[in-house]
């Protein structure tokens, strides 16, 4: 069989590229979704826990978060993904793609809480007495001095952080998830095939990933940038 | 103004301040200095409360506030301006951004009501070019300038000073001290660590030498510094004069 027409039977046969194009509709739907509620949960974490380091107060919400961070980076994403969708949503009827979505994010929030809190432990303390000395209150001094240093700081790093989960989805289909992965492994299933469609997967993340990385990196330069001004 | 009894401070097991009762009266501008490790910046801290004091009373307009909750620091800490030796400006934000910050986000003024005294107060410290400037742009003695700015933005009946002067290069000390002897000379209460006895000499209406956490002896800068009588401050000017 030729080039042409193993490609004719993986991908246009039976409209098959379909299988693909889905996925990875599917794949980048979650990893939104994901990276939103990662970042949500991250800087949540990270507050408590910078403020928890700086000034002893939020104990219990600390020791919740450092529960938190110990478990989620120390067991495979694969595995939260099994736990989430078999035992905690066992009883549930709930969307397939809602449950990888908790799951990817909530897995993604413990790297980018420590991402953000390095990040905030980076700024200066003479930052916050700066602030307070002037009657701010903790509060007001994270929201308007501290945070958005913090967060220019690391905001490649974040991005780096949402590329790598873009990848890890691809362990979607543990719970029968059709994302792109998936989708190739479908036809592959079907064709018998397993060297184009497989190859076509890898291609499409290698591409995303790369154009992603370029933005990070162009995103960094004008950063560095605006910090020399 | 400020009524200090029996201040003490510990580090974990280091005692920093061993019982300082002092005095400062409206419109005083009270030059603290000392060897390094005396205290003196943690004295000055504590005065608004930057450090919490291990035991002792600090009665700011004769009311205790040691043991005030958070919000109420906060309304001391607006009454005391404070300038860092590292400047501390928020270098995110522009010049005039540093300065209306606080008395907008405190609600003390209104938007261009703070603009407005954003500009004077750059006009006060030489800088009114600078406005739309980042920190990054300035020269160390520029930055300190905007930090008083900043500071006298909040209108404190204090300035409290913590070696305004030491992180800077030799040849920009004498702007930031001459802006510091301009507001001295406006009348406003001043308490500076610091290591410049020229101000000392010039500006101050009380100079104190503390060492081991304690003020050793004060006097008035005349006596201070022509019948020193301590023989620790002896030493100290000895070597520093």
């Amino acid at each position: 069989m030729n080039f042409a027409e193993s490609f004719r039977q993986n991908f246009i046969e039976a409209d098959r590229w379909r299988y693909l194009w889905d996925g990875l509709c599917t794949t980048l739907l979650i990893t939104a979704l994901a990276v939103c509620l990662g970042m949500i949960l991250g800087f949540l974490v990270a507050i408590i826990r910078s403020t928890y380091l700086r000034t002893h107060k939020l104990l219990i919400p600390d020791l919740i978060c450092r529960l938190y961070l110990t478990v989620i980076r120390g067991t495979p994403v694969v595995v939260q993904l099994l736990i989430i969708y078999f035992v905690i949503f066992a009883s549930v009827p709930i969307s397939k793609t809602f449950v990888a979505v908790i799951a990817f994010g909530i897995n993604s929030g413990a790297y980018v809480a420590e991402i953000v809190r390095g990040g905030i432990m980076s700024i200066d303390v003479g930052q916050l007495e700066a602030g307070r000395s002037l009657g701010l209150n903790y509060t007001q001094t994270m929201a308007y001095i501290i945070m958005p240093q913090a967060f220019k700081n690391v905001l490649p790093a974040l991005a780096n952080e949402a590329i790598v989960l873009l990848k890890e989805t691809s362990v979607a289909g543990y719970i029968a998830i059709a994302d792109l992965t998936k989708g190739g492994d479908i036809i592959r299933s079907q064709t018998f095939s397993a060297f184009l469609p497989l190859l076509a997967v890898a291609a499409i993340y290698l591409v995303m990933v790369v154009v992603l990385t370029r933005l990070v990196g162009r995103l960094e330069r004008r950063l560095a940038a605006n910090d020399r001004r | 103004m400020i009524d200090v009894k029996n201040l003490t401070k510990d580090f974990e097991k280091t005692k920093v301040l061993r019982g300082i009762t002092e005095h400062i009266d409206k419109g005083e501008k009270v030059v603290i200095i000392g060897p390094s490790g005396s205290g003196k910046s943690t004295f000055l801290r504590c005065l608004n409360l930057m450090e919490t004091p291990t035991s002792g009373e600090i009665l700011f307009d004769g009311k205790e506030i040691t043991h005030l909750h958070d919000k109420e620091i906060n309304q001391v800490r607006m009454r005391m301006g404070m300038v860092f030796q590292h400047f501390n400006l928020f270098p995110h934000l522009s010049i005039k951004q540093n300065i209306t910050l606080a008395p907008v986000k405190l609600k003390r003024m209104a938007p261009d009501q703070a603009d407005k005294k954003a500009m004077e107060l750059l006009e006060r410290v030489g800088l009114p070019d600078k406005a739309n400037a980042y920190p990054a742009q300035l020269s160390g003695g520029q930055k300190q300038r905007i930090a008083i700015a900043r500071a006298l933005a909040m209108n404190p009946e204090v300035m409290l000073f913590d070696e305004p002067t030491s992180a800077l290069d030799p040849e920009m000390v004498g702007e930031v001290l001459q802006l510091m002897k301009q507001l001295a000379d406006d009348g406003m209460t001043m308490v500076v660590v610091t290591h410049e006895m020229g101000f000392a000499k010039e500006v101050a209406s009380r100079v104190m030498f503390m060492a081991e956490g304690v003020v050793m002896e004060q006097n008035s800068p005349r006596e201070f510094f022509r019948n020193p009588k301590n023989p620790r401050l002896k030493e100290f000017l000895s070597k520093v004069l």
